[in-house]
This record gives C-alpha cells, sequence and structure tokens, in this order.
C-alpha cells in the first residue's frame, strides 16, 4: 500500500511548496502514480504553479464535506506526467475562500480531521496511487496538525536558522512525537561551502542529527538558479541534469526505503 | 377546651413555622432543579470536541486509543485492540474513560459496544 508523505516546517519559507511539487515530478517521472494536495489554506500556491483553470471544486469543499475527493481532483498526466499518472487538488486562493478557512471552529475542524483520515482508502486504495503528497500550513495550527495526524511519513523542511531549527526541535518534541510519526528532516537552503568536502559534510549531518534527534533525509544545498526559475516552472522537469534534480531523486529512493 | 387553646396557642405557631420553612425549602429545590436542568442541557449541546488540540493535551495512552478511534471511524474495542497491539480489555477500559470525559460516544448493537467520535449524519 502508498504512503501519505506530509512536507511540514516550523516557519514559513522553508521551501516546502517547491519540494513537494519536484518530489511530486520526481516520483510521476519514474512512473508512480501520485497525487499533490495543497493544504496550505493560509497561503495556496498549486494553482498558480500548475497555470489550471480546471478545478470546479476546491479541497476547501471536500473538507467542507460538499463533494467527495474526485471532483476536486484534476489530472495533469498530460502536461507534467509523462510516464505516471499526476492528479493535483488544490486550495481555495481567493481572498474570500482563505478568509473563510480561518473562521472555521473546532467542531468542523474535527469533522476536517475525519475526512483528511479518510483520503487514505480513497486515494491509496481507491484510486491505486502509489503515494499522496501534502503541501501543508507552517507551524502549530490545525490544518498542519490534521494534516500530520493524517500522514505516514512528516518530512521537516528546516533551513539553518537559529528560530527555525528551536521551533523545529519543539515541534519536534510536542507534535511529531506525540503522534508516533515517522519523522526526517530536509535541510534546506544550505550554502554551498559548508558542504564542500566529504569531512565536512559528515561533521554536519552528525552536528544536526544531534540537534534535531532526527535522521537527516538530505541537505540540499541554495540554488541561484532556483532563485531565478522563482516558480515559473517545474525545475525537476526542465532540468534534468541540474544537481537539484539529482538531490531529487536521491531524496525520492532515501523516502521509499524511510 | 384545653386541646383548642393549645393549637390556637404555641404549636399552631410551631406549625406555621414549619410551613413556612418548608416553603423556603421548597423554593430552593425549585432553583436547583432547575440549575441542574440547564447545566445538563448545556452538556448536551455543547459536547467535548475531540479535535487535534484536544488530542495533543491527552495523555499517550488514551490519545493513541483516541487517534486509532478517529481512523476507524466506528468500532469495537476488539478493533481499537487490533490496531493499536494492545489488549482489548486495556482499549475498553480506555475507550470507556473516552467516553466520560466526553469525547467519544458509545452504543450497543445486540452484544456487541460500538464506539465513535461522531457520525456522518450528525449536525
Amino acid at each position: 500500500m502508498g504512503k501519505i508523505l506530509a512536507l511540514h516546517s516550523y516557519k514559513g519559507g522553508t521551501g516546502k511548496t517547491l519540494l513537494s511539487i519536484n518530489l511530486a515530478t520526481t516520483y510521476v517521472k519514474r512512473g508512480k502514480n501520485i497525487c499533490l494536495l495543497d493544504l496550505d489554506f493560509r497561503a495556496p500556491s498549486l494553482q498558480a504553479v500548475f497555470k489550471t483553470n480546471d478545478a470546479q471544486y476546491w479541497l476547501n469543499d471536500y473538507l467542507n464535506g460538499v463533494c467527495e475527493i474526485n471532483k476536486v481532483l484534476i489530472d495533469v498526466t498530460q502536461k507534467h506526467g509523462k510516464s505516471g499518472k499526476f492528479l493535483v487538488g488544490l486550495a481555495n486562493p481567493t481572498t474570500e475562500g482563505i478568509r473563510e478557512m480561518s473562521a472555521k471552529d473546532r467542531k468542523w475542524e474535527m469533522r476536517a480531521l475525519g475526512r483528511l483520515l479518510s483520503l487514505k482508502a480513497s486515494l491509496l486504495n481507491d484510486l491505486n496511487l502509489d503515494n499522496v503528497i501534502f503541501d501543508t500550513s507552517p507551524g502549530l495550527q490545525y490544518s498542519s496538525i490534521n494534516a500530520i495526524v493524517s500522514a505516514d511519513i512528516v518530512l521537516v523542511v528546516t533551513s539553518l536558522d537559529a528560530s527555525d531549527i528551536a521551533g523545529t526541535q519543539r515541534m519536534t518534541r510536542e507534535l511529531y512525537d506525540l503522534f508516533d510519526k515517522k519523522t526526517g528532516i530536509l535541510m534546506n537552503k544550505v550554502p554551498a561551502e559548508i558542504l564542500s568536502s566529504k569531512k565536512e559534510k559528515e561533521k554536519f549531518y552528525k552536528h544536526f542529527n544531534n540537534v534535531h534527534n532526527l535522521p537527516i533525509l538530505e541537505t540540499i544545498p541554495c540554488f541561484c538558479d532556483l532563485l531565478r526559475a522563482g516558480g515559473t516552472y517545474i525545475f525537476t522537469e526542465e532540468k534534468p541534469e541540474h544537481p537539484f534534480t539529482k538531490i531529487l531523486d536521491k531524496l525520492a529512493t532515501k523516502i521509499e526505503h524511510f | 377546651m384545653t386541646v383548642y387553646r393549645r393549637l390556637e396557642g404555641k404549636p399552631t405557631r410551631i406549625l406555621e413555622k414549619i410551613k413556612e420553612s418548608l416553603d423556603r425549602l421548597n423554593e430552593k429545590m425549585d432553583v436547583m432543579i432547575e440549575i441542574q436542568r440547564h447545566g445538563q442541557r448545556e452538556s448536551q449541546t455543547i459536547p467535548d470536541v475531540l479535535d487535534v488540540m484536544t488530542l495533543l493535551s491527552l495523555p499517550d495512552h488514551l490519545r493513541k486509543t483516541a487517534v486509532t478511534l478517529c481512523k476507524l471511524g466506528h468500532a469495537t474495542a476488539d478493533e481499537v485492540a487490533e490496531q493499536t497491539k494492545r489488549a482489548r480489555a486495556v482499549e475498553s477500559g480506555y475507550l470507556n474513560q473516552l467516553v466520560l470525559m466526553g469525547y467519544v460516544k458509545k452504543e450497543r448493537k445486540g452484544r456487541k459496544a460500538y464506539f465513535y467520535v461522531e457520525k456522518e449524519a450528525e449536525g
């Protein structure tokens, strides 16, 4: 049976969305059937990336109990799939949609958790998908904790920022551990010179394995090319020979064996 | 005559005093009954909600049971125990504790007791 992966972080801007999209396309390139869901209801981004107006229903509607998940999913296989099936579910990016989601009460959040938990059966069993990837909101809030509880594996994206590291440590103790989640760290935007030699790299891994008390699944250097692309295209699709694409490929394999 | 005088005198005042006390007691009882009724109504309309923040606040042993029940939706203690790999009697105890805390509901169907967080059809 496939797995649900949730990409989460303590702070915003760590690269969750970029890594979610590129991890999804890496798996699709390998012939896997993948579903990528935008669960960041405060700052939805996937519509801008996939440039689609095909959404009849949003994930907001699914969580509201207005429709079933198949009405939300958009098949982007023709444009982005090639080998495997590629489905995406979008969050409503309008100001009204964001405002409506931020005003939900506890009872609604409890029902939303039930709807998210039932995705395991409806996506992995019924639609026969290999992986579902949740792109979540940062920090400790209802939508991201609901996503974490519903996921099989949590991938925590962190930077070298001291407050981000401290927040990630706190979330590990007070969130991931409490729900017994299989959790791995992705260290993103690491200055290339820190990873210049094998010895330096080993030292870096040893240090951060201790700091987070969790396995560091991958360190992803800071790439100016990624910044230049500015999210206007999917990097691993357009640049198959780029070191970032190679790293994502390595990461995809590590996650499969995690 | 003597008996009549006795009833008209002190003993009548005593009976009146007893009646006054009983009336006051009745008033207090009515207030208490009303408070109790109101309290019950309140607890019925605003049940405790088993959302993720509540899950985080539960002790570890109950959290595991509660998360498993959230995943299963509607389950017996046997079905929860199968997932958590703990003894059925242990899970039954934890589930009943969650029922007492107001987070979980319980219903009987024949000889089996089913636990659930919320029915799909409910409000």
